[in-house]
């Protein structure tokens, strides 16, 4: 499975370049002057640059996994 | 423009003092300008004196282990700070740089000391007190950093749900979840880290599991 990368509100994006010039790993740059993901591979979930948006169009969401850790009998409904 | 005896006899610290003290502090001042963004001092750092803004902003914040900054204050004309390392000695508390273009002038500790030279009572308590603030203010920002990490151990407990299980999987954003344990996103990526070292969650790319909910109890 390929991991996470920040989700971009392309409406919302405004072109500015902060993401691109945070982002530590390059994983994101300006595509027609909109913030894309170019190299999710890179991208390890920082989350750095969600607060760094201006008009804050990344968000970079967490799933809150109970983890199964001895395999035990599902509950059904 | 208020001249810098002027602006030293509004200070809380300076008013009940007379024309020939000022005036000696007048003479001893320094005076400062930084450009927008400019640092003034750095946290850490020894005391050079107490500051006092003529013009401009000054922001003083404190850098997390993460290199995050956290704002204490942003000073405006007539307020002094770092005051604390002037009557305790030791290292400069927090960091200050300039929001604005600002002009500051710095009285020199030994010559803030020297005000107190007739009364040596007075430095020895104000030393003391210095002290002690400076402890508090370590322990409120580790029980309020604390408080954030239980509150936040609550949050995972009461919203994590097996994948592929009858509820769905809550997808949250660290301020979303800094709105609902009343924080703030630094606060947050500080307490999942610190949750995560005590060995309650996982932090796998997107994926906060929970691997030891009886340890996340545990910090509540
Ligand atoms: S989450 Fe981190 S690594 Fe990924 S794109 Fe944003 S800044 Fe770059
Ligand atoms: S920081 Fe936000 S607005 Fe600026 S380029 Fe990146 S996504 Fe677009």
């Amino acid at each position: 499975m390929r991991g996470a990368i920040p989700r971009i509100n392309l409406e919302k994006c405004t072109g500015c370049g902060d993401c691109v010039e945070w982002c530590p790993t390059d994983a994101v740059a300006l595509v027609n002057e909109k913030a894309v993901v170019v190299s999710p591979d890179d991208c390890y979930y920082c989350t750095d640059c969600e607060p760094v948006c201006p008009p804050g169009a990344i968000r970079c969401p967490f799933e809150i996994i109970l983890a199964i850790t001895q395999p035990r009998a599902p509950k059904e409904e | 423009m208020l001249s810098a005896a002027d602006l030293l006899k509004t200070l809380p610290y300076f008013e009940t003092l007379g024309t020939d003290a000022i005036e000696h502090i007048t003479r001893e001042v320094l005076e400062f300008s930084f450009a927008r963004g400019e640092v003034l001092f750095l946290e850490g750092e020894s005391c050079r004196g107490l500051y006092v803004i003529k013009s401009g902003q000054v922001r003083i914040f404190k850098t997390s282990p993460e290199g995050r900054e956290q704002v204490l204050l942003v000073a405006k004309p007539g307020d002094s700070f770092n005051d604390v390392p002037v009557f305790d000695g030791g290292p400069n508390p927090a960091s200050a740089s300039a929001l604005e273009e600002s002009t500051i002038y710095l009285i020199p500790t030994e010559v803030a000391l020297s005000l107190l030279t007739d009364c040596p009572i007075a430095v020895s308590i104000l030393k003391l007190f210095a002290v002690r603030l400076r402890h508090l203010t370590m322990m409120v920002e580790d029980l309020s950093f604390r408080s954030v990490v239980g509150r936040m151990a609550k949050l995972l407990l009461d919203l994590a749900v097996v994948e592929d299980g009858p509820s769905p999987v809550r997808r949250l954003t660290q301020d979303e979840m800094a709105a609902m344990v009343g924080s703030v996103r630094d606060m947050i990526g500080r307490a999942l880290k610190h949750i995560e070292r005590a060995g309650a969650i996982k932090i796998e790319g997107q994926r906060i599991m929970v691997v030891a909910p009886e340890k996340l109890r545990e910090m509540m």
